[in-house]
């Protein structure tokens, strides 16, 4: 699994964490609901670090506990060595970008950006320049004597960043940050985020329910799920080496075939059918996970499973084929339009779909 | 033109009420405090002077030359001093209450305010008559101070312009806890959170953050105690004797026992004119404070 680490064993603290939780947990509503769950994560310096999972999973709840605004029931957290457990938010070495923006609205865009820099009680010129600096860090010269409520939803968002970088933390904490702007805004901010991170060099520890997001612009990321982290890995790591059918399930699009053990490495599917695997996996009953994408289209008679067409869902750089093998197995399979629309496939059909072993994730059931 | 017409209907309901419970029993008062004063306590209605003004500075003495009389002055003075300190007051004591309340649980917040409401459902003659029992010589709070110890003699305290003090701030607190509640209630948590997040410490979330988001509410609730406690009567009239005699107990005299309607007539006048020069004074720099940027 390569460099990914599973949070359930515990991990060993690293002197290059710049942040690391040891066995956190955290409950809600006088212990009835375990929020954060044991969680033993380790984010390495300057890392570009997402929490991701649905929604009630805990990833806002553990960014919280590391920002103070939340104490847990048991557990630690460490910035950079420094054991912040018990210390109030004001004097943790973290900065925090809400989901909601929380700009002051009473302050001018550079009042709000000086905001940190004046609790810490820096002279007067540096603040002076180090705004200016913020200012053209996020783009936003010229508009410093405004109030928030004349700016947009994205300027906000910038107002916001500014703000917690101006403290220059070591570790900036991002709470679904972009989830409140359209899509295109999204967009641009996700790769406004990611150079911003390889400008300052400052860990990034971001919150969000948005897959394509977290892919966008993390260099690790964490899946949670009822307040426990399933896995930690990369982008590819997660997506091509899901170490869960959950994962599997929650990152992108994908076939999950129950299997029976008949080899080392093969697989009897409910209908009948063998399927070759890459990897061993483990147990006599599994969970085939094979991606849409992973699948080849093939002319029927030759190799591969024989089926047929029931719908072909058609959104212009691919199509989706919802087809039906042997014995009434439902499979997946996305097609990149290479040769354009007029070679698509109708409903009705008879094709056979190629999927090679590399292309099969062996799971627990 | 029939768009204009069907305006002015509508409109006439409301013109009708301000008109009637407005302007018509202040423009009374007006006419009421140019007349001239009767034999017998009446006014006299077709003669006019503006004496019931002149009275409020000047006082005729024997050989009928006017000679400056501040007896008025002071008592004006007093009661600004009185209703200034009673939203001071009030100010310290209700912040922290309605901060307080605004940060429980939202269930046990309703409970609260209802709380709050409580004193409205008594007379406030009746709220301030027990004062008198707690405050005097021998009463609650006297004899308890005595049996501990802490005082040998009585207290004097009724009867004093600071019992008047008391019973105003009591009578007036729900009307400061309650608009800096609602500002507070609708603040926004995480504005607090970022506060504290950029290394702003209680005190200086405080100030910096919670304070200026709050002053609507500071302001309206200044308002609503400075502006009737200008005007008490009550308090004053019940607690404070008669050496610390208030504006509104001027004015009640006046149509009372002194049946002087003119004079009476002319104070109010006098009174609504200080109110309004001081909302407009806060007016005026609030509009300056939005308009610079």
């Amino acid at each position: 699994m390569l460099d990914a680490v599973t949070a359930a064993g515990g991990v060993a603290a690293t002197t290059d964490a710049a942040v690391d939780c040891r066995a956190l947990t955290k409950s809600f509503a006088a212990g009835t609901v375990r929020a954060v769950d044991d969680v033993s994560l380790a984010i390495r310096s300057n890392e570009f670090f997402t929490l991701l999972g649905p929604s009630g999973c805990g990833k806002t709840t553990m960014l919280r506990l590391i920002a103070g605004f939340e104490t847990q029931d048991s557990g630690s957290v460490f910035v950079h060595g420094q054991k912040l457990d018990g210390l109030p938010p004001y004097r943790r070495p973290v900065n925090t970008v809400f989901q909601s923006y929380a700009v002051f609205p009473h302050l001018t865009v550079e009042e709000n950006i000086a905001f940190g820099l004046e609790m810490q009680r820096r002279p007067r010129p540096e603040i002076a320049a180090r705004v200016a600096e913020m200012m053209a860090l996020v783009k936003l010269e010229g508009l410093e004597k405004r109030k928030p409520g004349q700016l947009s939803g994205g300027q906000q968002q910038r107002v916001a960043l500014a703000r917690a970088l101006a403290n220059q933390p070591r570790v900036l904490l991002l709470d679904e940050p972009l989830a409140a702007l359209d899509l295109k805004l999204r967009t641009e901010m996700q790769l406004e985020l990611k150079r911003l991170q390889a400008q300052t060099g400052i860990t990034f520890v971001f919150v969000t329910h948005d897959q394509h997001e977290a892919m966008t612009m993390s260099d690790r990321i964490a899946v949670m799920r009822a307040g426990k982290v399933l896995q930690v890995g990369t982008s590819a790591d997660i997506y091509d080496r899901p170490a869960s059918l959950f994962v599997a399930d929650f990152i992108g699009d994908t076939n999950l075939l129950e299997a029976t053990r008949i080899g080392a490495r093969r697989f009897r599917l409910a209908n009948g059918v063998e399927l070759d695997a890459a990897e061993e996996g483990a147990g006599d009953k599994v969970m085939l996970a094979v991606r849409p994408e992973r699948g080849v289209l093939v002319a029927p008679g030759g190799e591969g499973l024989p089926g047929i067409v029931e719908q072909a869902v058609y959104v212009g750089a691919d199509t989706t084929y919802h087809l039906r093998l042997a014995g009434g197995l439902r499979l997946r399979l996305r097609d990149q339009n290479r040769d354009g629309s007029a070679a698509r496939r109708a409903p009705g059909d008879a094709v056979a779909v190629l999927i090679a072993p590399a292309a099969v994730r062996v799971l627990a059931p | 033109m029939t768009a204009g017409l069907r305006r002015w209907g509508l409109l006439a309901p409301s013109l009708a009420i301000v008109g009637l419970f407005v302007v018509a029993p202040l423009g009374i008062i007006a006419f009421v405090s140019t007349l001239d004063r009767g034999p017998q306590g009446t006014v006299v209605w077709d003669r006019h002077s503006l004496d019931a003004y002149a009275q409020f500075l000047f006082e005729r003495d024997l050989m009928g030359r006017l000679t400056l009389n501040t007896d008025y002055l002071r008592i004006f003075g007093r009661s600004i001093l009185l209703a200034a300190l009673t939203t001071v007051l009030t100010l310290l004591m209700g912040f922290p209450t309605a901060l307080w309340m605004a940060f429980q649980p939202p269930r046990r917040r309703g409970l609260l305010v209802f709380v709050v409401t409580v004193p409205f459902w008594t007379n406030l003659l009746v709220r301030n008559f027990s004062w008198i029992l707690l405050l005097r010589d021998g009463g609650v709070i006297d004899a308890a101070l005595r049996r501990l110890g802490l005082t040998s003699g009585p207290i004097e305290v009724l009867y004093t312009p600071f019992a008047t003090a008391i019973g105003l701030t009591y009578s007036f607190l729900p009307y400061m806890i309650l608009p800096i509640y609602v500002s507070l209630e609708k603040l926004d948590r995480r504005l607090i959170e970022a506060a504290f997040d950029l290394g702003a410490d209680r005190w200086r979330a405080l100030t910096r953050v919670i304070l200026p988001l709050a002053m609507p509410g500071v302001v309206a609730g200044a308002i609503l105690v400075f502006v009737p406690g200008l005007g008490a009567f009550i308090s004053p009239e019940l607690l404070g004797g008669a050496k610390s005699m208030m504006i509104g107990n001027l004015i009640q005299e006046q149509f009372g026992q002194s049946r002087n309607w003119p004079f009476g007539a002319a104070l109010a006048f006098v009174l609504l004119a200080l109110v309004l020069l001081a909302l407009g004074l806060h007016a005026l720099r609030f509009r300056r404070e939005r308009a610079s940027p």
